[in-house]
């Protein structure tokens, strides 16, 4: 949950408020540090809703509707009437909590019949008597292709085993030995990524598990630390890119469903010319090559033959 | 003037405390929260109505009789409001707790809030989940086997939905489209209207219906037992499902010069065939 910058929409106050008041009523007394830290707001926006909250009241009898206040950083209630309960989930809550789950099911050492299962089964039958319908194993599907050493690095980044790994660099095609402490493993855009503190250097680096040769823990335990990731989506993608210009014939006009593009325009007949940010030359050639004869690139001028010369490189191959 | 959430809070507590209240009423009990004009007092009630509606409050409405009749009375069903106990464990809501800090979702902490559980601290795996707020209008239609319809790429689509597929960051919407008749694969953010959702069982599901044959991901997903191909990768020779060709060939050219088809002959000669038309 984020801490919003200026004032805050009343509606995600009021969603906060109703959450919030059924929890301090069970316990009476809340250590104003407790509420921040749970519901992370500031206490700047915590005491002014529960100042607003505290003047509620139907007339004749205004403000003794919610008895709460605040004394010596401690927030303080008296005999709950009302928003004793928390209220049902929404339709929204409701999906994005099973489908949460349902995605961390999919990591690698998941127990499928462990306590996140019959977690999941409860709130799925929550949402049922509550009029929610939530459909059946085919309404929603997680696609993850885990690369080898995704259940290796993934576990290690729970207990910052330190490991040794071969890694493949894309950029320079070679093999490299080391030694890193596993902090955080995330996955984007269809790839997996490993954040770990390489040893030698002491620095932060990134590395995409499918490119992961060897993977071995050394029996070093390391330091967990925290990570800051973007809070932006597509971490890899997007600003500061180059762009292609591609017209790409109707049979491969998909490429604009699945790959990040800055501009579509259609050409009729359903072929279109799609400008797309290129993360690196070897994925616009992969891309090239895959497509054929179907697809050819407009600009810039020096990557007009990019195709061309990837199918010649792969040619030599075969002669 | 009244803070919105005050008199929104106010509101709250009247119609959760009274019998059905007409508007009026309403206006009247919450002496001097709501405009004077009647046009001002009910536009100011309506978005207090959605706003409840928004946060998940249920506002029931029927129309009045007697002193009332003909006049639509609200109230608010406390045993629909609130959340009954769902019996969790503390593991099991431990559990469903890193659930969440991995999906890095804001609606998924709300509901985690009010299952009793707290803001999670630090995650050492993320996945993160897309959201769009169209996710739960077309979960809802599929649940329900109601037909949707909205703008795609300047074109109407009408869809009998299937099924929501999460790959590589993006939600898909797969289903029978109307106007093709044959199944199509939609992103759902490049939805460009709202969705239109059809009556409830406006469709059967075709009984042939699977997924992954519909949007095939990788050649992993094209089937053991159909043809194969030799290919060298690096120092190792591999068997590889090859019948969808455009899988295999997006498979092969992703690994670049380390992989080359050893056999059959004719997979070999039609890999060779493309590269050349490539390199023209």
């Amino acid at each position: 949950v984020t801490i919003r910058r200026g004032p805050r929409p009343v509606n995600e106050r009021l969603r906060r408020l109703l959450i919030m008041l059924p929890w301090l009523m069970e316990r009476g007394e809340t250590p104003v540090a407790e509420v921040l830290e749970r519901f992370g707001i500031t206490e700047r926006d915590l005491v002014k809703d529960l100042e607003l909250v505290a003047m509620c009241g139907l007339p004749p009898y205004v403000d003794e509707m919610v008895d709460v206040f605040i004394d010596e950083g401690v927030v303080f209630t008296g005999v709950p009437r009302l928003f004793t309960a928390q209220p049902r989930l929404t339709a929204p809550e409701g999906l994005a909590l099973l489908l949460s789950g349902r995605s961390a099911l999919q990591l690698p050492g998941a127990d499928a019949d462990g306590a996140l299962a019959r977690a999941l089964d409860k709130v799925h039958s929550a949402l049922r008597a509550t009029g929610l319908d939530v459909g059946d194993s085919e309404s929603v599907v997680i696609d993850s292709a885990a690369p080898d050493f995704l259940a290796e690095v993934t576990s290690a980044a729970r207990t910052k085993t330190v490991l040794s790994i071969d890694y493949r660099r894309a950029a320079a095609d070679d093999v490299t030995e080391r030694v890193v402490v596993p902090q955080t493993v995330f996955a984007d855009q269809g790839h997996w990524y490993l954040v770990a503190d390489d040893r030698r250097s002491g620095a932060e680096r990134t590395f995409r598990v499918d490119r992961i040769e060897r993977c071995e823990p050394t029996g070093d335990i390391g330091e967990p630390r925290d990570v800051m990731l973007p809070t932006d989506r597509g971490w890899f993608a997007g600003r500061g890119l180059p762009t292609v210009t591609i017209d790409l014939d109707a049979s491969v006009a998909w490429v604009v469903e699945r790959f990040p593009t800055e501009q579509i325009v259609d050409r009729g007949n359903g072929a279109v010319r799609a400008v797309l940010p290129v993360a690196s030359v070897e994925w616009l050639e992969t891309l090239l090559l895959r497509l054929g004869a179907a697809a050819h690139v407009v600009e810039p001028e020096e990557w007009r033959s990019a195709g061309t010369r990837a199918a010649r490189r792969l040619l030599e191959l075969y002669e | 003037v009244v803070d919105v959430l005050e008199r929104v809070t106010n509101l709250l507590a009247l119609l959760l405390e009274s019998r059905p209240l007409t508007m009026q009423q309403i206006v009247d009990r919450l002496e001097g929260q709501y405009p004077a004009s009647e046009v001002a007092a009910r536009a100011a009630f309506e978005r207090d109505k959605s706003l409840l509606r928004e946060v998940g409050v249920p506002i029931d409405t029927e129309v009045g009789v007697g002193a009332d009749a003909g006049r639509t009375l609200y109230s608010i069903d406390r045993r629909r409001y609130e959340l009954p106990d769902l019996g969790l464990s503390d593991d099991e809501r431990a559990a469903l707790q890193l659930a969440v800090a991995a999906s890095r979702s804001n609606d998924a902490q709300f509901g985690l809030f009010k299952l009793g559980g707290a803001q999670p601290g630090r995650a050492d795996v993320i996945v993160e989940l897309p959201e769009s707020d169209a996710l739960p209008t077309l979960h809802g239609a599929i649940a329900q086997r109601s037909t949707v319809s909205f703008d795609y790429r300047n074109r109407h689509r009408a869809l009998d939905p299937y099924t929501l597929l999460l790959r590589e960051s993006h939600w898909y919407l797969v289903g029978f489209d109307h106007g093709y008749g044959a199944y199509r694969t939609y992103r759902v953010d490049r939805m460009s209207s709202a969705i239109d959702v059809g009556e409830p069982g406006g469709f059967e599901r075709h009984a042939d219906y699977d997924v992954h044959t519909v949007f095939p991901k990788d050649i992993r997903q094209l089937g053991a037992d159909e043809r194969t191909a030799t290919v060298r990768v690096d120092d190792a020779t591999v068997e590889v499902p090859c019948a969808n060709a455009d899988a295999f060939r997006a498979w092969l050219f992703s690994l670049g010069t380390r992989a080359q088809v050893v056999a059959p002959s004719d997979v070999r000669a039609d890999v060779v065939a493309w590269l050349t038309a490539v390199a023209r």
